[in-house]
């Protein structure tokens, strides 16, 4: 079987090199490829196709080797159009690119394997622009065994591998004493939910630019990670990922010395990519995720406080950066108002649902963290609330919590709350969230990411870790 | 609240501040008002000198408490210099807490971080 397709895309330079990673991926995934090959083609005499690794510094280097082996200053007997016949109004003084073109590929072949490109550690697919800017088209015909009824195996490792490459590019050039303590968070994994929304709408404008896109999203990311390392020392936290936090390890002063660092590099980024909603968009989001947080602590007073007040501090802890992702990615691209807003009202609801999953998570033995945390350490958390009030379990969990909690206690709080029925009631309520998340998609065109964007919601919930 | 009515700040940029104003804040604001005519950047700079200053950067460690108000004054600092939309600005203002918070991890006196903010917005 063969499935044909076209990829078309607007590029914005003279010289540009576009990444197709992610888009060919979807591709692949949209026709249901699980193994055999796609072919791209160049529809154009001054665009090609090149396989290599997406570093910013690297791609300055190809194009300033093409300009230095094909000059776009040079003479070219195909700009001389007195000599040329039928030569078109509006033909441009492009021969330097159709030279450049030679150095390169027109067409070429990839494999496919369990759904997803065959590229190594270092491999991305890009379309080398060499006359723009303009409107680019190529081929695709994707042959091999498909899954009966389309809708291919997900990849595991896109669309963050090029977000991942940012990450470690940024960290790379910080001062020793701040690097080392964030590489060994980031580096220890992390669900990078909100750099993969941000790669997701990234991709819904026309303007879209895997580089720049990656850039935010990492910026994001150290943001998050920022946030984590101050809240592992007011929390008082040792450990987070299985290792010490920065504060258990490097003491209060270095933990804080490393959040602000890195609050403030991921906003010089941000800036940098000038784009001032974006950088609305972000501030906004990290003022919400500080008013919360002092809100949270203030509450930990009137533990464990009520639906209302836990929905206000979850808003801006956790949905707040997760609807900013959303939005900020949208935004980066130039998409419409509809779609920002869409995805605005998506951000925020799956945050909501992934904090209550969160919460459920944390009465599961198989979340990896230990049993009843959020109760030892007086976290807000919807189960409890519930449980406190219900009629038969509620005076017995609202006495525990008013004393000192011991294991034995906590393990008591524990067994009511699970036998309350809240955890059922709070993963109903998440589920019901994450379906009017995927709603909020329904009317704008996010055609391309809309099936990453809903198994990401559900995944946020479904989950036991 | 008076002393605050006279600057004429809006609510929603001081709020869950306005304790701050007599511990430092409102004087680094006057001060910052002589070097700029917008009163959105000038509570910005005065925003960024006290949250380092209460979060004990290259002093002391901060109480929990401390840590987050400062925090909120970093971030409300971001979101009024976004407001303003001078990106030049907004990139200065990060290099002085990139600079400041990397110095004191790296064990380096730190210059003084009014002389920083200053020295930003004089450019």
């Amino acid at each position: 079987m063969i499935v044909s397709r076209r990829l078309r895309f607007d590029t914005e330079q003279p010289t540009q090199f576009i990444d197709l990673t992610s888009r060919l991926q979807d591709e692949i995934h949209a026709s249901g490829l699980r193994a055999g090959r796609l072919f791209l083609q160049s529809l154009h005499t001054t665009l090609g196709v090149v396989v290599n690794e997406n570093e910013p510094l690297l791609l300055a280097d190809f194009e300033a080797m093409l300009d230095r082996l094909a000059p776009a200053g040079s003479v070219y007997l195909h700009d001389d159009f007195e000599r040329r016949h039928g030569v078109p109004a509006d033909e441009p003084a492009n021969g330097h690119a159709h030279c450049r073109l030679l150095l390169l590929a027109p067409a070429m072949t990839l494999l496919v394997e369990e759904g997803t490109l065959v590229l190594g550690r270092w491999q991305s697919v890009f379309a080398a622009e060499l006359d723009g800017p303009r409107s680019r088209e190529l081929a695709l015909q994707l042959e091999g065994d498909f899954v009966p009824g389309g809708r291919g195996v997900l990849p595991h490792h896109h669309p963050g591998d090029l977000v991942e490459v940012e990450l470690a590019r940024q960290l790379a050039v910080d001062p020793k004493p701040v690097q080392l303590p964030m590489r060994r968070l980031v580096e220890a994994g992390g669900k990078r939910l909100r750099p993969t929304l941000v790669s997701l709408t990234g991709r819904l404008g026309t303007g879209y630019d895997p580089l720049r896109t990656s850039t935010l999203a990492a910026a994001i990311e150290l943001i998050h990670s920022a946030t984590l390392v101050h809240d592992d020392y007011v929390d008082e936290s040792p450990t987070r990922r299985g290792r010490a936090t920065v504060a258990a390890r490097e003491g209060p002063a270095r933990a804080i010395e490393v959040g602000d660092y890195y609050f403030a590099k991921a906003t010089r980024v941000i800036a940098e990519l000038g784009s001032p909603p974006v950088t609305s968009t972000v501030a906004q989001a990290m003022e919400a995720i500080c008013r919360a947080q002092i809100d949270d602590v203030a509450l930990r007073g009137q533990y464990p406080g009520d639906r209302t007040s836990y929905l206000r501090v979850v808003q801006g802890k956790t949905a707040a950066l997760m609807s900013a992702a959303c939005v900020a990615g949208a935004q980066l691209a130039g998409a419409g108002e509809d779609v920002v807003g869409s995805v605005r009202r998506y951000g925020e609801l799956v945050g909501i649902a992934f904090q209550m999953a969160d919460d459920v998570v944390d009465y599961s033995a198989e979340s990896g963290k230990p049993p009843g945390q959020d109760i030892r350490q007086r976290t807000l958390s919807l189960p409890l609330i519930y449980a406190t009030e219900d009629r038969e379990v509620g005076p017995e969990v609202r006495e525990l919590l008013a004393g000192e909690l011991s294991d034995s206690e906590v393990e008591r709080v524990a067994e009511l709350v699970i036998a309350s029925g809240a955890l059922e009631r709070v993963g109903q309520e998440a589920r019901e969230m994450v379906r009017e998340a995927v709603e909020e998609l329904a009317p704008v065109p996010v055609d391309g990411v809309r099936s990453r964007l809903v198994e990401l919601a559900h995944s946020a919930v479904d989950r036991v870790s | 609240m008076s002393e605050r009515a006279t600057v004429e700040i809006p609510d929603r940029d001081l709020e869950s501040l306005d304790s701050l104003w007599s511990g430092g804040l409102g004087e680094a604001y006057n001060a910052f008002l002589r070097e700029t005519e917008d009163a959105r950047v000038a509570l910005a700079a005065a925003m960024v000198e006290i949250g380092i200053k209460l979060q004990g950067i290259g002093s002391h460690v901060a109480a929990h408490g401390e840590l987050l108000l400062g925090d909120l004054c970093l971030a409300r600092a971001s979101r009024l210099l976004a407001d303003v939309g001078d990106q030049h600005l907004q990139i200065a203002f990060a290099r002085v807490v990139e600079r400041v918070s990397s110095d004191a991890a790296a064990g380096v006196p730190a210059p003084g971080v009014r002389p920083l903010l200053m020295a930003a917005l004089a450019r």
